[in-house]
């Protein structure tokens, strides 16, 4: 009897620390369903579930993962893969300058950092073109230097040290690191205006990840040459209370023994027009150039016109409407009038 | 040899580009109506944070672009939910911003990885006990209560403002 009240009044005891620890930790979740019709046909269907979690764990270590669950034609049985999207380990040094550890979104443009799978912040639809054509690295899992906010024109940077394309998560394939160097200003309210360099060797051979098409569909597929990449990217981002501007372009050029260097130019510009806190009517145009022979890339030129609406129900959730035409160097021309409702919670 | 490749495709960039500035003509309406915000005031625990800021730096210590104080302390956010009117008028008054807006806005500052998003509060109380509680708290209140733990923030030389 006394030994049973001695380990109650234990538990009790360690049961404040234990909420101490939980208490920063917090967990959302995303996703979105749709329904497109094109080529007269009416498809529904969901993307993925995201589930996202961040923790305080000191005054200056934070945690953040993320997991994603989507369709997988590979898969087996229920026809779902899982994906772990972000770990990152964040430690803050000083002031407003980090060290982060694990693996990340690629700090190469604006959307990949900032809304990747969380389509809820999407302002459109779909990625741009630049992400389906596979054009920039999603992912690094590697060591960060971070500083954000910095002197009167806000000045961030990240500096990124991975394993490259074609590592696996738990281990680099070769001995060469991928680097990432970005810069940011916000010059003013709600503006962003960044650029960046990444530079990898990815060796003959590697199993490259990369998205079979826009219903974000992955596979991976190996690399005959080896190719050394340098890609360069510029952004200019504005959501302002009326007015949502949002441009992008990436420059890859890839050299390979045998083809020299290739390059590949793609953009996309958005804009959308806030009629009041709830409705956004929105455009975007976006266009992917590959050289003729081109052999790291699957050489696709794609292009497309984009405009919709976007209905805000509250801050957890959306619905955007929307048409879309799209060229295609290889399945021609397409029309799609697509709905999505996107939530968080 | 690249100067050829940017040209080979413009054609079809300029085309596109034209349906683009086509389509941005049928975007004009009118603007949102915003409420009458109230006075509000800036609260502080007595570790960390200043006795004075200006208004453009604490639009953006709230913003999430601080992370730690001069002293050190880490940059804690205390605001009032959305759906009262102090909240409200935060929203509208220092972020301006809709509450939705706000709320959107500090969800995507969790998913970028800030995890000193902004926390909430349904009272004053509360909001002032978590501030008294936390080294580094600040906080917006309409006027604070008496409790010896926190100080105001003077804002532009304003104990208590409203724009």
């Amino acid at each position: 009897m006394k030994n049973s009240i001695l380990r109650i009044t234990l538990l009790v005891g360690l049961l404040p620390g234990l909420k101490s620890y939980a208490q920063n930790t917090q967990i959302r979740g995303f996703s979105a369903a749709s329904a497109n019709y094109s080529d007269k046909k009416i498809s529904f269907g969901f993307s993925e579930q995201d589930v996202l979690i961040t923790s305080d764990l000191t005054d200056r270590l934070s945690f953040l993962g993320e997991t994603v669950f989507r369709f997988d034609d590979h898969s087996e049985g229920t026809k779902f893969g899982v994906e772990v999207e972000r770990v990152i380990m964040k430690y803050n040094i000083r002031g407003n300058h980090n060290i982060l550890f694990g693996k990340h979104h690629t700090p190469i443009n604006y959307w990949n950092d900032t809304y990747h799978h969380g389509k809820l912040f999407y302002p459109t639809i779909d990625r741009p073109l630049l992400f389906i054509a596979n054009v920039i690295p999603l992912h690094t899992t590697g060591l960060a230097l971070q500083g954000h906010d910095l002197g009167k024109l806000k000045f961030g940077y990240d500096v990124m040290v991975g394993n490259g394309l074609g590592s696996s998560e738990i281990e680099d394939n070769d001995k060469n690191k991928s680097l990432t160097i970005a810069a940011h200003i916000k010059p003013a309210e709600n503006l962003r205006i960044g650029a960046s360099y990444y530079y990898d060797i990815i060796s003959k051979g590697a199993a490259v990840h990369y998205h079979q098409d826009d219903q974000e569909r992955h596979e991976d597929r190996a690399i005959d040459w080896k190719t050394v990449q340098n890609i360069f990217s510029a952004s200019t981002a504005y959501f302002g209370n009326k007015f949502e501007f949002l441009g992008e372009c990436t420059l890859a050029v890839n050299r390979t023994d045998t083809t020299c260097y290739q390059h590949t130019f793609g953009y996309y510009v958005y804009a959308g027009y806030k009629i009041n806190n709830k409705v956004t009517p929105y455009m975007r145009v976006d266009d992917v150039h590959f050289q003729d022979g081109e052999i790291f890339y699957i050489k696709d030129n794609r292009s497309a016109f984009t405009t919709g609406v976007n209905y805000q129900i509250n801050y957890l959730a959306n619905i955007k409407m929307e048409y879309q035409y799209m060229y295609s160097e290889v399945t021609g021309n397409r029309n799609r009038i697509s709905a999505q409702i996107a939530v968080g919670f | 040899m690249t100067k050829k490749y940017f040209f080979k495709y413009k054609g079809r960039q300029v085309k596109l580009l034209f349906s683009f500035l086509i389509a941005g003509l049928f975007l004009s309406w009118a603007a949102p109506a915003i409420s009458q915000p109230q006075t509000l005031t800036v609260i502080r625990n007595q570790n960390g944070p200043p006795g004075t800021l200006k208004f453009s730096e604490l639009r953006s210590i709230l913003k999430g672009e601080k992370q730690r104080w001069n002293s050190g302390a880490k940059v804690t956010i205390a605001l009032m939910k959305t759906t009262t009117p102090i909240g409200k008028s935060t929203a509208e008054v220092i972020y301006n911003m809709s509450g939705d807006a706000l709320l959107k806005f500090c969800l995507g500052l969790s998913y970028q990885g800030n995890v000193h998003a902004p926390k909430f509060f349904n009272t004053t109380s509360e909001l002032e006990d978590y501030v008294a509680q936390n080294p580094g708290a600040i906080g917006v209140i309409d006027q604070p209560l008496a409790n010896n733990d926190i100080k105001i923030i003077s804002i532009d030389g304003k104990s208590q403002f409203n724009l």
